[in-house]
């Protein structure tokens, strides 16, 4: 009974994200060429701005990441590692390069250019060129970033999943790019992890794989760019050891990928199994994107200052464009 | 032992395993209930 108990709370969240998720698929399914996943998060948008998220339902809502992360790790039985593997260096170098490079062209561009001080270009940087808001909360938190310039950060960031949410499929479209073009090119150049899966499933299903993936690679790097930064700023306790540190800011969802791919291709799961197993996924991707989405407040996002927005906003157009050479040349 | 005893046992095996959940970090949170489905699908589907 306690066990029901400590759910009760979840109840109204959950319900409200599964009726979004339900919504999503009826009207998805109904209108020929519109995407499910894509309609899941405009719901979310909408319902968020205009009527809100009554409070009752706001623990489950909360709820929306962790269907997201068990959804990547359930996207694993649907990875064939041979291909993975055989893109993989490529990828993997591309991802590395656009992490590093896009650190430092930011930190230039917002001290350099827009003359912004103390830990703000950090923050920017590590937002757009890591992973989204947990590469703020997490590069903040290392370097002890004041409560106010995590808020603005994260509120820049924020702005910019929303708008590559929309801009890059549309850009993918009109590009013409291959579904691995797309997938590559979205997870090495939007922020944060949720909008990336969702521009790329909105293109196509292979594409939102590549895209997931190529978006793993970035996270995985957070917690070495936070250790980075530690050093950087001479802010790391000496008690606090550096391997602890890194894996602290690991995603461990991404160890649960890895296993759920290497069960799949060790011929472990038969193909009903692996089919049920990415219809599961989906329905958690569709609920996580309406959580994305009633995550999304135009009005918070108005109050973002001009210049964090330059800031992220030369280092979009600048990575992507470059991401974009890259995929149509290497891939 | 009465029922009672019972009901108030059931409880802090429910809290304590609610506890230790929420005491997880998100990630793990998603590769336990990750590893879970799959484990189900294994039974469920066998090769």
């Amino acid at each position: 009974m306690t066990i029901l108990d400590d759910l009760r709370p979840y109840v109204p969240g959950l319900a409200l994200l599964g009726g979004g998720a339900l919504f999503a698929t009826l009207l998805g399914g109904a209108v020929s060429g519109l995407q499910p996943l894509v309609v899941a998060v405009a719901a979310g948008v909408v319902a968020a701005n205009t009527v809100g998220t009554p409070a009752a339902a706001e623990p489950g809502v909360a709820l929306h990441k962790l269907a997201l992360e068990t959804g990547i790790v359930l996207l694993g039985a649907a990875i064939a590692i041979e291909e993975l593997a055989a893109a993989g260096p490529t990828v993997l170098g591309l991802v590395v390069v656009a992490v590093a490079g896009g650190l430092l062209l930011s930190e230039a561009v917002a001290r350099g250019l827009f003359r912004i001080g103390g830990t703000t270009p950090s923050l920017l940087a590590a937002g757009a060129s890591v992973c989204g808001v947990s590469a703020v909360v997490a590069v903040g938190r290392v370097l002890e970033a004041r409560g106010a310039a995590l808020t603005f950060a994260a509120a820049t960031v924020l702005l910019f999943d929303a708008v590559t949410l929309v801009a890059f499929p549309l850009a993918g479209e009109w590009l013409g790019l291959t579904a691995r073009q797309f997938g590559v090119w979205a997870g090495v150049s939007m922020f944060s992890t949720g909008p990336v899966a969702a521009a790329g499933f909105a293109h196509s299903t292979e594409a939102g794989q590549w895209a997931t993936v190529t978006k793993l690679a970035r996270n995985s790097l957070l917690g070495g760019v936070a250790v980075a930064y530690s050093v950087a700023y001479a802010a790391r306790s000496a008690t606090d050891p550096e391997a602890r540190e890194l894996w602290a800011e690991f995603p461990k969802f991404l160890l649960g990928f890895l296993l759920v791919a290497a069960i799949a291709n060790g011929g472990l799961l038969s193909s009903a199994a692996i089919d049920s197993i990415t219809a599961v996924s989906d329905g958690l991707f569709l609920v996580a994107f309406v959580g994305l989405g009633l995550s999304i407040r135009v009005r918070e996002l108005r109050s973002v200052g001009l210049a964090p927005v330059g800031v992220v906003l030369v280092h979009l157009l600048v990575v992507s464009a470059l991401a974009l050479v890259a995929v149509r040349t290497l891939l | 032992m009465t029922d009672d005893d019972d009901a108030e046992r059931d409880a802090v095996a429910g809290t304590r395993l609610a506890r230790r959940w929420r005491a997880l970090d998100r990630g793990w949170q998603a590769l336990c209930l990750g590893l879970a489905i799959v484990f189900v699908h294994l039974v469920i589907y066998p090769v």
